[in-house]
């Protein structure tokens, strides 16, 4: 039988992985959006004749007993967030806490109430560790999160655990860390790079900004990643996994890739630096350990480094083109 | 001398009327915060509520205009933020209200300290609670967080959030890792209180049945008179910090109940039923603190034992129900 699925967030980049995902395993794919008006299709060209809509609101309890009811999903996909970046979470705590937290128990509500059946998959954050004490984070390493956006994904994960414990429900926590695609919006650094190592190739721009080179991240491959959430909501028994590729790079040897792929080797003329890209207190090292899903579903990511940053400008060079004729 | 000025949030509970009678009688002006309810609740500052130095002033942790425009009225020194669903039980049933009290309302004074008066001193009342499923007892401030109630993830949420708005603006802002206190004012539908009360109504004749949950589970139980004084401790010290407060000594809840009823001369079978609803959805087995940094740096000890303590709520609610009052208060 078609299997229902419903995604929050489902214009993310996350979302839209998700949703073409669900619609390759032949799922009857449903997207919560917030309003018409701001819909941005740009993440759903391929999919958005396939997928269905529902209005729904991360801060409205009804709005999301609403969609449990109406479409009877046997998975729920919580990938929705407020506007996404940690740092925009101080300007809007309350937002922030709102939805990445409550929000969260808003869904675990309507599933105790509505259907205790529903499968649901929480989007957890890496930030939840903040201030790592264990590096590689595991699924048991201790959290001090150092953002608004990071106490609120924690509490997420706990609230999701609870349910899990206190009411025999099937929910997961997919910790997640620092993943991209071409859908990755550009104001993360690693689609800023791609899109404008594009720009060069074609001469639209001599040189791209940046602030600290050589801070490390754990980068994946948001498709692997989604995959992944997938994964788990298939396992006999919920349980959280940390999502992660387990190898750190650094800025630099992202520019390295995304240099050579347009043909250049001495990438560090076209990059500059400057200080007020550079965070107050830069998190040190964000690396995590993903041995516990390959161990209970064999999930490992597919795409390596370097193809994820050819993939990145390979697609901003194409989009580039089609855009500019350049 | 300046006469301090001090905000607590949660006057009527029992933790606010201890603290606000300990600053009155520092020569603190007090502005006790109470929500609007249709039935009066504040038995418990009764006694305080003439004092010069008291004033009573209605506010909501849903509304942070209100508490935005008591920080620029009151301009305090100190807030005392103790206002919470506070019943873990009960948290199970109303999440999202006990989430948005504890973490929201808790996110609104901090965002308005920070923007009306980032002098002021902050006291977060953070909860035991938030070790929850974690064994490796007895738990100091490094010890991991295991929260296994939405009262306690709610609690986690406000705790992680005074941190951050103390590493990241600066403010004098402390959490105060409070294990159980109790006293003759502790709410009715807890479980020291329930059965001191219910011994009591035994005793005289006025009960003869006392329904309980779980019986296995260990506490810390402290005085909340002895706690509050912790409280206020922390507030004095130069740089804001989060601290264990405890006694380091746990019971059982049946050994709870069969001191009390020794105390009383009355046998604990013959009357306690066991009754499943009381059950948490899930349960969290062992609560232990270790207040080595509290003692250390705040020169804080608890000063009353575990005896004194059951005795003193079992004679407070027995000597009031005698006199033929229907709600045994302190003093």
């Amino acid at each position: 039988m078609k299997k229902t699925a419903l995604i929050t967030g489902v214009t993310g980049m996350d979302g839209s992985h998700l949703a073409d995902f669900l619609l390759s395993k032949n799922y009857e794919v449903w997207g919560t959006i917030r309003d018409e008006s701001s819909l941005n299709h740009r993440n759903l060209e391929s999919s958005k004749d396939k997928l269905h809509f529902i209005k729904s609101d991360l801060k409205d309890q009804k709005s999301i007993i609403k969609c449990v009811e109406n479409i009877k999903p046997d998975e729920i996909y919580n990938l929705a967030s407020n506007r996404g970046a940690v740092g925009e979470s101080w300007n809007t705590p309350e937002d922030a806490s709102e939805v990445n937290g409550i929000g969260v128990l808003r869904i675990l509500e309507a599933i105790r109430h509505c259907n205790k059946n529903i499968k649901f998959c929480q989007a957890g954050s890496s930030e939840m560790f903040g201030r790592a004490v264990d590096v590689p984070s595991n699924e048991l390493s201790p959290c001090m999160p150092q953002s608004p956006y990071g106490v609120a994904k924690l509490y997420s994960y706990w609230i999701t655990r609870n349910y899990r414990e206190a009411y025999n429900l099937f929910v997961c926590n997919a910790i997640l860390f620092n993943h991209n695609s071409p859908r990755r919006s550009p104001k993360f650094v690693t689609r800023k790079i791609s899109q404008g190592v594009a720009q060069i190739k074609c001469g639209v721009k001599k040189h791209i900004v940046l602030g600290n080179l050589d801070s490390k991240r754990d980068w994946g491959y948001a498709p692997d990643y989604v995959r992944a959430m997938w994964l788990m909501t298939q396992q006999d028994t919920p349980d959280d996994y940390v999502i992660a590729t387990n190898q750190l790079h650094s800025i630099r040897d992202f520019l390295k890739i995304a240099f050579e792929y347009i043909g250049i080797e001495n990438w560090e003329p076209y990059v500059k630096q400057d200080s007020k890209f550079i965070r107050p207190t830069e998190v040190d090292i964000i690396q995590g350990d993903s041995s516990k899903a390959f161990n209970k579903f064999n999930w490992h990511p597919k795409i390596s480094f370097e193809q994820m940053v050819r993939t990145m400008v390979e697609y901003d060079m194409q989009k580039l083109n089609k855009e500019c004729g350049v | 001398m300046k006469q301090m000025k001090a905000i607590i949030t949660g006057i009527t509970g029992q933790d606010g009327a201890f603290l606000a009678r300990l600053l009155l009688k520092k020569n603190y002006k007090v502005y006790g915060l109470k929500r609007r309810t249709s039935v009066e609740n504040t038995q418990r500052v009764d006694e305080i509520f003439q004092h010069k130095n008291f004033q009573l002033i209605y506010f909501d942790l849903n509304d942070a205009g209100a508490i935005w425009k008591l920080l620029i009225d009151i301009n305090p020194d100190e807030i005392y933020n103790l206002a919470a669903q506070s019943h873990v039980r009960v948290s199970f049933d109303i999440p999202e209200h006990t989430v948005d009290g504890i973490a929201m309302g808790t996110l609104r004074i901090l965002n308005a300290i920070k923007t009306v008066c980032p002098n002021a001193r902050f006291y977060q009342a953070s909860s035991s609670e938030m070790f929850g499923d974690n064994l490796n007892y007895p738990f100091n401030e490094d010890s991991r967080l295991m929260p296994a109630s939405p009262y306690a993830c709610a609690k986690v949420f406000a705790h992680n959030l005074v941190r951050n708005y103390r590493e990241s603006y600066n403010l004098h802002v402390s959490s105060g890792i409070l294990f159980n206190h109790e006293s003759p004012m502790r709410g009715e539908n807890f479980v020291t209180r329930k059965i001191t009360l219910a011994a009591a109504k035994i005793k005289l004749g006025l009960q003869d049945k006392l329904f309980l949950g779980n019986l296995d589970a260990k506490r810390d139980w402290g005085y909340a008179g002895d706690y509050v004084e912790a409280m206020w401790k922390m507030l004095q010290q130069d740089t804001p910090d989060d601290y264990v407060i405890a006694t380091g000594d746990f019971h059982t809840i049946k050994e709870f109940l069969e001191c009390v009823f020794s105390y009383a001369g009355l046998n604990p079978d013959k009357y306690v039923e066991i009754d499943e609803r009381l059950f948490r959805p899930q349960e969290v087995p062992y609560l232990l603190g270790d207040a080595s940094k509290a003692k250390k740096i705040l020169k804080w000890e608890p000063r009353i034992s575990f005896q004194q303590l059951y005795e003193m709520m079992y004679r407070a609610d027995y000597e009031y129900l005698k006199r033929g009052e229907s709600q045994g208060l302190l003093q």
